[in-house]
């Protein structure tokens, strides 16, 4: 099959931030898939397993809850944190 | 992309809902419409909006109707991703270079993002305003107009697997920019506003602070189409139940250059207030004011509402915010009815940031000059008897490119610019050709 992108390819290369965001992004998806792996969490309980800052945890796992590879489990006890877990077919996986 | 006609009766520039009405009025009567909008999608700011005010009701469901209006009539060509470049006036008409730029994908696109779903990178979604990422090809939103995805061609890592599964193979790398020189008879500036950038005032910590957002940010969360699963604090995701507003930010302060009301955001704020209300029953919103400007029809009522519901209204200026450990602010005001320097304590803050003017207009005509007025908004040259005309005969101003308004008065002053643009061309054709009655 013929793709544009292999024209595309032969006239510019991928830039530096791309393949920047495209590392962050996996880096961060893997570590939150495997602290969600132990079971449901909250954002700070995911910040505090895999060593990172909350609010990057928050847009990684929002943008995760997005594009359907998590789902809110419940509310804490205290009204305060949802609590997030893997999509079935993730747990498969 | 779209083949452009040679010659345009007029040429509207920005799609958003200004633009839109007045391509729609003219359009109506037969004129042929080059509608160019500089974004992925028509609709301007107010497709991303919740709800309006004072009557809460749904903004997606008033304004859909008419972009898909837009989108379809046969008398408006609409350009999206696309910039007007160099107009030069001639003896009659406007001569303009139009420069549709490549998003990399046709219009064979159906919108099934599938694509979305195998792209690898993620970027900061513009159209939530930061608060999630998004994927380098992306439908901009889920209403967008055209539903055509885009490729962020600088965040793409050219892996083609959105190629691989593109159902309509619809994705096109070798897309080119297009360059076409067009002439219309009239033109009118829509060219809308800009929201005001909080990171300048450095005492509130917008950028720095993640508990303090914009109300455009605290708008994309009270929309269906939310970023978060609920109303949540940016810092760490808790559900926030201590809500201040700062308003006024960007707006009557000659400090920063705009001295004028922005005219909208007392009543967008007290629309939130209630929305969050109903949203979160158990927090507490206040509302930090220097005057509450209730002009419009049944906007006192609306204040007042809120002011039932438990809205707290503070008459203070709020000079600066700190940042708790816990990631709470401490907001330092001066409570304007006592004199005294007070302090309150909250876990999250909306800024109720100002419209600024869009002065992109003013580097657009090449051998004529659009006044702008003392604040960068298109100069209304006979603002009592005819508010659309401008500085240069043909050239009309629609909606909050002539200065700040709210939805209601943008749709009026765009009914303004089309009747007064058709009497024009009523007049120009009549010249050329004065058989036409």
């Amino acid at each position: 099959m013929n793709r544009t992108v292999d024209i595309i390819k032969k006239q510019r290369k991928a830039t530096e931030a791309a393949k920047e965001k495209l590392k962050e992004f996996n880096r961060m998806k893997k570590a939150i898939t495997n602290a969600l792996r132990e079971g449901p969490a909250t954002i700070p309980q995911i910040a505090g397993k895999i060593n990172e800052p909350t609010d990057k945890v928050l847009y990684y796992l929002m943008t995760m809850y997005k594009f359907g590879m998590v789902e809110v489990d419940s509310i804490d006890d205290m009204d305060e944190y949802y609590l997030y877990r893997l999509k079935k077919q993730e747990n498969k996986q | 992309m779209l083949e452009p006609k040679k010659h345009y009766d007029v040429l509207v520039i920005g799609g958003g809902i200004a633009g839109q009405e007045t391509a729609l009025n003219l359009a109506n009567l037969g004129y042929k419409i080059a509608l160019v909008e500089k974004d992925y999608s028509i609709g301007g700011k107010m497709i991303l909006l919740s709800k309006v005010f004072p009557t809460l009701d749904c903004a997606a469901c008033i304004t859909t109707p008419k972009v898909s209006e837009t989108a379809r009539h046969p008398n408006i060509d609409v350009f999206t991703y696309s910039q007007v470049e160099d107009i030069f006036k001639q003896e009659r008409g406007f001569r303009f270079t139009l420069r549709q730029k490549p998003r990399y994908v046709t219009e064979d696109c159906t919108g099934c993002q599938l694509c979305e779903q195998v792209c690898p990178v993620v970027v900061e979604d513009e159209y939530q305003y930061g608060l999630i990422g998004r994927k380098a090809i992306f439908i901009p939103h889920s209403i967008a107009n055209p539903r055509i995805a885009a490729i962020d061609i600088e965040h793409c890592t050219l892996c083609g697997l959105c190629e691989n599964v593109c159902p309509p193979k619809s994705i096109d790398f070798t897309q080119q920019e297009r360059v076409d020189e067009i002439y219309a008879t009239a033109v009118v500036l829509a060219t809308g506003y800009k929201l005001f950038d909080p990171t300048i005032i450095k005492r509130y910590g917008y950028g720095k602070y993640k508990n303090v957002v914009t109300a455009m940010q605290m708008e994309r969360q009270l929309v269906p189409t939310r970023p978060f699963n609920n109303i949540l604090r940016p810092s760490d995701g808790k559900v926030p139940d201590n809500i201040a507003y700062v308003l006024c930010t960007g707006s009557r302060d000659v400090t920063l250059g705009n001295p004028i009301c922005s005219q909208v955001c007392c009543m967008y704020s007290t629309k939130q207030a209630q929305l969050l209300m109903g949203a979160l029953p158990m927090a507490d919103v206040t509302l930090y004011y220097i005057n509450i400007r209730a002009f419009g029809k049944g906007f006192c009522e609306f204040y007042q509402q809120a002011r039932s519901m438990g809205v707290g209204y503070v008459k203070g200026k709020v000079g600066r915010i700190f940042e708790k450990e816990d990631g709470n602010l401490i907001l330092r005001y001066e409570d304007i009815e006592t004199g005294e320097v007070a302090e309150a304590e909250h876990d999250l803050v909306v800024l109720s940031i100002g419209i600024l003017p869009n002065k992109d207009y003013q580097n657009l005509f090449k051998n004529v000059r659009v006044e702008h007025d003392p604040y960068n908004y298109v100069r209304q040259v006979d603002e009592l008897t005819s508010p659309a005309r401008t500085s240069v005969d043909g050239v009309f101003v629609a909606g909050t490119a002539s200065g700040p308004m709210d939805i209601p008065d943008t749709i009026l002053s765009a009914g303004a610019a089309s009747s007064e643009t058709a009497s024009y061309l009523r007049k120009v054709y009549k010249e050329i050709q004065p058989s036409l009655s």
